[in-house]
């Protein structure tokens, strides 16, 4: 039988005989390598949950073109920018005359596409019938106050509209009316000279994004909705900071209660010491004994601790996001490290108290 | 003979207590700062939130529509109703006042400027940047500066008793305005025609392109004393749910009391209609809406992340409790060899259990306010408040915590058979 193999047996049957203190060691590790799986797991998947809340929000972005119309190719390259990591709503406005000839801003875009852009508006009744217009609250107050059709004009051409959706947004948008694209062609001719724009990602993507449309379609000019993009990055960053520090002080309390239970746990064993040193183990080999077992302990409660805090971690991006946080493999290594590390801290500081106390004290009771 | 035991039992084995002690102060300074945070954070972040944008709208009731794109405003100035400036002080005398955080009223309007021989046209919007008001024993400023956090300025903020003003980044851009240009405003009869430039503003929105400038100059230009076009409200509200979203025009006189005093942002827009005539308020929903749903999920979030710190510091301190009660077997075994019953036994290790419960929890509570405390002024730069309730909920829990993690051990020891123990056999 080798050496390492009869430590090794050595270490499973004295934490067999003891199962008790063992178990109550490996509880603690555990509890310290869940918590800290959990709390780096939450860390650094927070922010992209939080982000994919914000798109929420809307347009975080409006392209706007000083020239004229926005073409087909400029729409394409937008698009194409943006891969697929957002969404592009083109709107054309005018303004027309209502049927006493004042002036009313209408706009003309997909109406699905522009509903979910806008999803916080509160809209009653929802509609999704083709050709039917969309009206804000003060306008619909003014020109249809019991959703009656009504007649609009622009450059000598009318149109008849048919109110589909009241929408109350709180902002001047209230006061438009919003057209099919087809229909508001039909009416003025005229083609999308803004678009919405609603960049996935966090506030500095979104910034990289920004100046990547503005290289791409230098004649248009694209700006950042600040009270959005603003809002997102103070949320975020605030978010991080609590989870970082609350996580860190549960992890440091943690570690000091596991410390605490297996420094305690050694100086119970002082007896154990005093025979081993009384049967001649040098100090090594005593080391080695109590480190090797501190060691077993930390890999199996590190292990169980990772699975423990994934599945946590899992349950709270489940429970409040509706999206598990997925286990980070990477995270296993330095959790199995840094409890190995940690427990050869607790268990071995004790012995140097030890070994200036003589074996024979320790023995009678001193 | 029980207490001379249990102060024995203390004097005699004062590093294992304190080690026990140590475990549950940690633990439960866990439970008292964690508790705090998330309590706090929800507040905290609803009122960041809201120094950084404005949540709800007032324009005047018959007014006709806006004719406003890309954030040029094409209504006529002299069309329209308008909101009286004197009534705006009574938005702060409103029953949720101490959530109205702010308010900026705004006055603006297409106008021609000249500036070194060069005749350019902008939007010139009057508003409060921090402006002195009273409202009954109340002073408070404010204006822009508290309600549109995200306005960012290059320069300093023009003073509201001047004829400073602020010039759109755009517009800056565009025509070559700099900081301490000055501007003529375009009509004859103004008394105040230059505007000097202390500040170039980015908003991310139409005051890019515009001058903005003090609400008084814009009146006057306009000639519309006392007259502002809308005003935008900061105001701390609760997430909308189903009953705020009941119409409460249909409510049970009861049902209308409970919705009418909680801070919904609709009920916060009805009390302000009350107090301001003809009036239309409506939440600003981007805002709204969503920051309720994210601030919702944060506290989520800090809820979850609380109870898994709670499960965690528990498992700790019953294994701390659990280790100290094993390592006593010897102990137990000699109380029962001498005569003592289970439930003598029982009673001292659960009695010493409770007093370490109470003084860690005390000590832990003590420093679980520290720690969130100091979290509070690190992130926030104000104190999170840890409300009296949770010094209860700490004592309960340390004392169900220690007695959950010793009476398992301790039924154990009592199992063994005395002379075993004794032995060092056990």
């Amino acid at each position: 039988m080798s050496r390492a193999h009869l430590v090794f047996l050595l270490l499973v049957k004295a934490a067999w005989v003891r199962k008790d203190r063992s178990l109550t060691a490996l509880l603690s590790i555990t509890v310290v390598a869940t918590m800290a799986t959990v709390a780096l797991s939450v860390y650094a998947d927070v922010g992209t949950k939080l982000n994919r809340e914000f798109r929420h929000f809307g347009a975080n972005a409006i392209v706007t073109s000083p020239q004229g119309p926005l073409d087909s190719s400029q729409l394409a390259t937008i698009k194409n920018t943006l891969g697929g990591r957002g969404e592009v709503v083109p709107i054309a406005y005018a303004i027309a005359q209502e049927a006493s000839g004042s002036p009313v801003v209408i706009g003309g875009t997909d109406l699905q596409a522009f509903h979910e852009m806008n999803s916080s508006w509160s809209i009653t009744p929802a509609s999704d019938q083709q050709g039917q217009a969309w009206l804000g609250a003060r306008a619909a107050e003014i020109l249809s106050p019991k959703g009656q059709d009504f007649q609009i004009s622009f450059g000598g051409k009318s149109l008849q509209v048919h109110p589909g959706a009241v929408y109350r947004s709180g902002s001047e948008d209230d006061s438009r009316i919003y057209l099919d694209q087809k229909q508001f062609s039909f009416l003025t001719g005229l083609q999308p000279n803004i678009v919405q724009l609603r960049i996935d990602g966090s506030p500095s993507e979104i910034e990289n994004q920004i100046q990547k449309l503005s290289a791409a379609i230098p004649q248009a000019e694209i700006k950042p909705v600040l009270q959005i993009t603003a809002a997102q990055a103070a949320v975020l960053g605030r978010t991080r900071s609590v989870v970082l520090a609350a996580s860190a002080v549960v992890v440091v309390l943690i570690i000091l209660c596991m410390v605490a239970t297996l420094t305690g746990s050694v100086l119970e064993r002082r007896k154990d010491f005093a025979v081993m040193k009384a049967l001649g183990a040098s100090n090594s080999s005593v080391n080695i004994l109590f480190a090797g077992e501190a060691t077993l302990l930390s890999i199996i409660g590190a292990l169980c601790g990772f699975v423990a805090g994934s599945a946590v971690a899992w349950w709270i991006g489940a429970a409040n996001f509706g999206a598990g946080i997925q286990p980070r493999l990477g995270l296993l290594l330095p959790v199995v490290v840094g409890s190995i590390i940690l427990a050869l801290i607790a268990a071995t500081a004790p012995l140097k108290v030890l070994r200036q106390i003589q074996p024979a004290g320790i023995l009678r009771g001193e | 003979m029980f207490g001379r035991l249990l102060f024995e039992s203390f004097r005699r084995q004062l590093r294992r207590k304190a080690f026990a002690v140590l475990a549950i102060t940690l633990g439960m300074s866990i439970t008292t700062a964690m508790i705090s945070v998330a309590t706090d954070i929800g507040d905290k972040l609803n009122q960041e939130l809201r120094t950084g944008s404005a949540n709800l709208v007032v324009t005047p009731l018959a007014d006709s529509l806006d004719v406003n794109i890309g954030g040029v405003d094409l209504k006529p100035a002299s069309e329209g109703a308008f909101i009286h400036e004197s009534d705006l002080p009574k938005i702060k005398g409103v029953f949720f006042r101490h959530n109205i955080l702010g308010y900026a009223p705004f006055l603006s309007a297409s106008q021609n400027f000249t500036i070194g021989g060069r005749a350019i046209t902008a939007d010139l919007v009057g508003t409060y940047f921090s402006q002195p008001v009273q409202q009954g024993n109340e002073n408070f400023a404010t204006g822009v500066r508290t309600v549109n956090g995200f306005w960012k300025v290059e320069g300093n903020w023009p003073a509201d008793n001047s004829a400073d003003a602020l010039a759109g980044a755009s517009l800056a851009r565009k025509t070559g305005i700099r900081i301490g240009d000055r501007l003529q405003a375009g009509s004859q009869e103004l008394r105040i025609n230059e505007l000097r430039i202390t500040g170039i503003l980015s908003t991310g929105a139409a005051e890019d392109d515009a001058i903005v400038a003090p609400l008084h100059v814009v009146q006057q230009v306009l000639g519309r004393p006392d007259a502002v076009r809308r005003v935008i409200v900061s105001a701390l509200t609760k997430p909308e749910d189903a009953f705020a979203r009941q119409n409460p025009a249909s409510m049970s006189p009861a049902a209308y009391e409970r919705w009418s005093c909680s801070p919904y942002a609709n009920s916060i827009a009805d009390s302000i209609s009350k107090v301001l005539p003809n009036v239309r308020v409506e939440q600003i929903r981007q805002v709204e809406q969503n920051q309720g749903n994210v601030l919702a999920r944060i506290s989520g979030l800090m809820l979850l992340l609380t109870i898994a710190s709670l499960v965690a510091s528990a498992l700790a301190v019953s294994a701390v409790m659990a280790a100290t009660i094993i390592e006593r077997r010897q102990e137990v075994g000699l109380m029962k060899s001498l005569g003592a019953g289970n439930l003598a036994v029982a009673s001292l290790f659960l009695t010493e259990a409770g007093i370490l419960a109470i003084g860690g929890g005390i000590l832990g509570f003590a420093a679980g306010v520290v720690l969130a405390h100091r979290i509070g002024q690190s992130i926030f730069g104000s104190s999170i408040t840890v409300p009296p309730v949770v010094l209860a909920i700490v004592l309960f829990g340390a004392l169900v915590v220690t007695f959950v993690g010793s009476t398992g051990a301790i039924r154990k020891a009592m199992r063994f058979d005395p002379a075993v123990v004794l032995r060092g056999d056990a």
